[in-house]
């Protein structure tokens, strides 16, 4: 075995040792053989069914992700897939050559894949040209059923680490990789935005993509080293060289063990403040992560992704035993649970949610507008919470308030749901906390409602960062416009920040932001002292709080509000963190 | 039959989810919806027949609409294409 090296563009750190698993491209293996006249129908037929199980197969991914734990462009790309699958181009063409041809299902697939693809070829714009990657990516799916071998990755082995390695990975694949643990990614295609980045960053698994030609040159089973540090791939690498990565994968997971003897360690700057570290959880099952990092509470636990996979809501009972688990779960720490956030386009997952597409979703109903718009749904889960409060420290927080009288119309549903508990003897805590997210710039210009109604506040960065600039980030064409280091955001923050503490009112920040350790001094500096995050980020968070003085980050973070060139700014946040 | 040539204004021309917003747009009419960029001609109602006209930034699209509600869908079609394409779907 020859050992040789790959390089690529690292995007996402860490190194991984472990055995090639390569995803098949289907396009290389179709068999071509012809059928019998008898036979095309049979044929035709066996095409269209594996076309309707793609179907569904998207629209079960589809289904899946309608809880929002992946990027909402997603969604966007499984809407033009399912679409470019029900184009006749895709899905009556072939059939029309099994029946001239006398062909198998595979090859008159195959064929007409490839009449398409030399179409987008010839196209002149490069960006245009390469949406042949979509129909390529719908097409393989089909073949993969076909062939029967369904689009769905392969699970990991248990024994030793296993290295993905594709040509490239598309949307749907994303969604599965959460349930198989692979050691690393590496893909022929990608960049630092591909999807492929994002997942292994959001899973703090090493990856490295654009190696060109990866695929072709790693076979399934070869030990590979993945250093995604240094932007590089090593196949079968000879003892030395293995014994010197294992030597760095060691210091490697001997910083991340560091780490974890922060676990119990309280978060406390050097000049003494104490910062409450919260977890970010969207299901119980998460729960056990949040505790391995030493979370102190659930500073966010999206309800929402009760709804993951299945067509109905689920019932008050069902709900009440999921946030019951989390309260007891986390034995008497706070545990704030956000009710549903969800749009109207992910009211019923499954067909319903594909075809129907919302003008707007953002700025339409959803979040408490669409619970306040469905009383019954809201009642529903009011209930569950309060029930749960029973068993821990429940809280509850209402995401995408925007003014007043939805303030006043919540706590009005809140009182009701107590009242109907009242009516049964249900136990339940009656003085429940009750917050609100602040994600809308105008609840941060007006807060004073907030901060009279409401116990304690929540900064969701994501909403507020798409709010205040008009940007989609689930939109490709402005994405690049999505800045969490504008200077209105971060004016607004600390606006946030400084006119909450200063009424007195709780206020966190449970957004992506909460959870960069680059920001965390920024965030200290502009007086946040309570942060929910993903778990696995926790103790990197810790660790910079550690190391962190308050009051020298307030007098540095004045300088950079007052800054208005964005890269002064910039400036200023890196010496910021020397 | 109602014809008119549109200037595709946004940056990316005739991406994906614009496409996929064509298609969507088109479908809710009865008559025929037409694009005609250059020498290529499809049916609004095939998104990949829509992604392979290549609609680039700054060319014309001829838009045809043929049936009973095609004023309406020319009218839908037309505020589309002008300023819709950029914006979330």
């Amino acid at each position: 075995m020859v050992s040789f090296a790959l390089h690529g563009v690292g995007v996402s750190g860490g190194i991984a040792i472990g055995r090639a698993q390569l995803v098949s491209h289907a396009t290389l293996e179709v068999a071509h053989y012809t059928v019998t006249t008898r036979q095309v129908a049979g044929e035709i037929e066996r095409f269209t069914l594996a076309v309707d199980e793609v179907k569904r197969e998207l629209e079960g991914i589809h289904a899946a992700m309608s809880g929002g734990d992946v990027p909402g462009e997603f969604g966007a790309f499984l809407d033009v897939h399912w679409m470019i699958l029900n184009d006749p181009t895709l899905s009556e063409a072939p059939k029309k050559i099994i029946a001239e041809q006398h062909c198998n299902a595979e090859w008159a697939l195959m064929q007409q894949m490839g009449v398409l693809v030399e179409q987008f070829e010839q196209i002149e714009d490069s960006y245009l040209r390469e949406r042949k990657a979509d129909v390529v990516q719908v097409g393989e799916r089909v073949l993969k059923r076909l062939m029967g071998r369904p689009g769905v990755l392969p699970a990991a082995k248990a024994e030793e680490q296993t290295i993905l390695v594709a040509h490239d990975l598309s949307p749907a694949d994303v969604i599965q990789f959460k349930s198989h643990h692979y050691g690393a990614f590496l893909t022929d295609l990608g960049g630092v935005t591909s999807h492929t980045a994002i997942v292994a960053r959001s899973l703090n698994v090493p990856a490295v993509v654009a190696t060109h030609n990866a695929r072709q040159l790693i076979r399934d089973g070869e030990l590979l080293i993945v250093d995604g540090n240094n932007n590089v791939v090593i196949v079968n690498p000879d003892r030395a060289v293995l014994a010197e990565y294992r030597l760095r994968q060691n210091e490697f997971d001997l910083t991340r063990q560091k780490l974890k003897r922060l676990r119990t360690k309280p978060a406390e700057t050097i000049d003494g403040v104490r910062i409450e570290l919260y977890a970010n959880i969207e299901l119980p099952d998460d729960l056990e992560q949040a505790l391995e990092n030493g979370a102190g509470g659930v500073g966010l636990f999206r309800s929402e992704f009760l709804f993951l996979n299945r067509d109905g809501l689920p019932s008050e009972d069902e709900q009440f035993e999921a946030y019951r688990t989390v309260a007891e779960g986390m034995a008497g720490r706070p545990v704030t649970i956000r009710t549903f956030d969800l749009g109207a386009d992910k009211q019923k997952a499954g067909l319903d949610g594909l075809s129907r597409v919302a003008p707007n979703p953002a700025l339409g109903l959803r979040a408490v507008r669409f619970c306040l718009a469905e009383p019954r749904l809201f009642v529903t889960q009011l209930r569950a919470i309060l029930r749960a409060s029973h068993y821990g420290n429940v809280q509850i927080l209402v995401p995408m308030l925007a003014s007043s009288g939805e303030i006043d119309q919540t706590l009005v549903m809140i009182e009701r749901a107590k009242e109907s508990l009242r009516d049964q003897n249900a136990p339940f805590n009656a003085d429940i906390l009750v917050g609100g997210m602040i994600e809308i710039p105008a609840a941060v210009l007006a807060m004073d409602a907030f901060l009279k109604k409401l116990d304690f506040l929540s900064i969701g960065t994501n909403d507020l960062i798409q709010y205040t600039l008009a940007v989609d980030r689930a939109d490709e064409a402005v994405s690049h416009l999505y800045d969490p280091m504008h200077p209105a955001v971060l004016r607004l923050i600390a606006l946030a920040i400084t006119t909450a503490t200063r009424a007195g009112v709780p206020i966190a920040v449970c957004g992506e932001m909460a959870g960069e350790a680059q920001l965390t001094r920024l965030l200290l500096g502009m007086g946040l002292r309570h942060f929910s995050m993903h778990p696995a980020h926790l103790l990197t968070v810790k660790q910079r709080i550690l190391q962190s003085d308050c009051a020298s980050a307030k007098s540095f973070v004045d300088r950079i509000r007052r800054a208005d060139d964005p890269r002064k700014l910039l400036g200023l946040v890196d010496r910021l963190n020397v | 039959m109602q014809v008119r040539e549109i200037e595709i204004t946004h940056r990316l021309g005739l991406h994906a989810r614009a496409c996929a917003r064509i298609v969507q747009l088109a479908s809710r009419f009865r008559c025929n919806v037409a694009l005609v960029c250059g020498r290529r001609r499809a049916s609004a109602r095939s998104i990949v027949a829509v992604m392979l006209l290549a609609g680039a930034f700054g060319s014309f699209v001829r838009v045809e609409t043929d049936g009973p509600d095609e004023g309406a869908a020319m009218a839908a079609m037309e505020r589309l294409l002008r300023d819709g394409l950029g914006m979330p779907a």
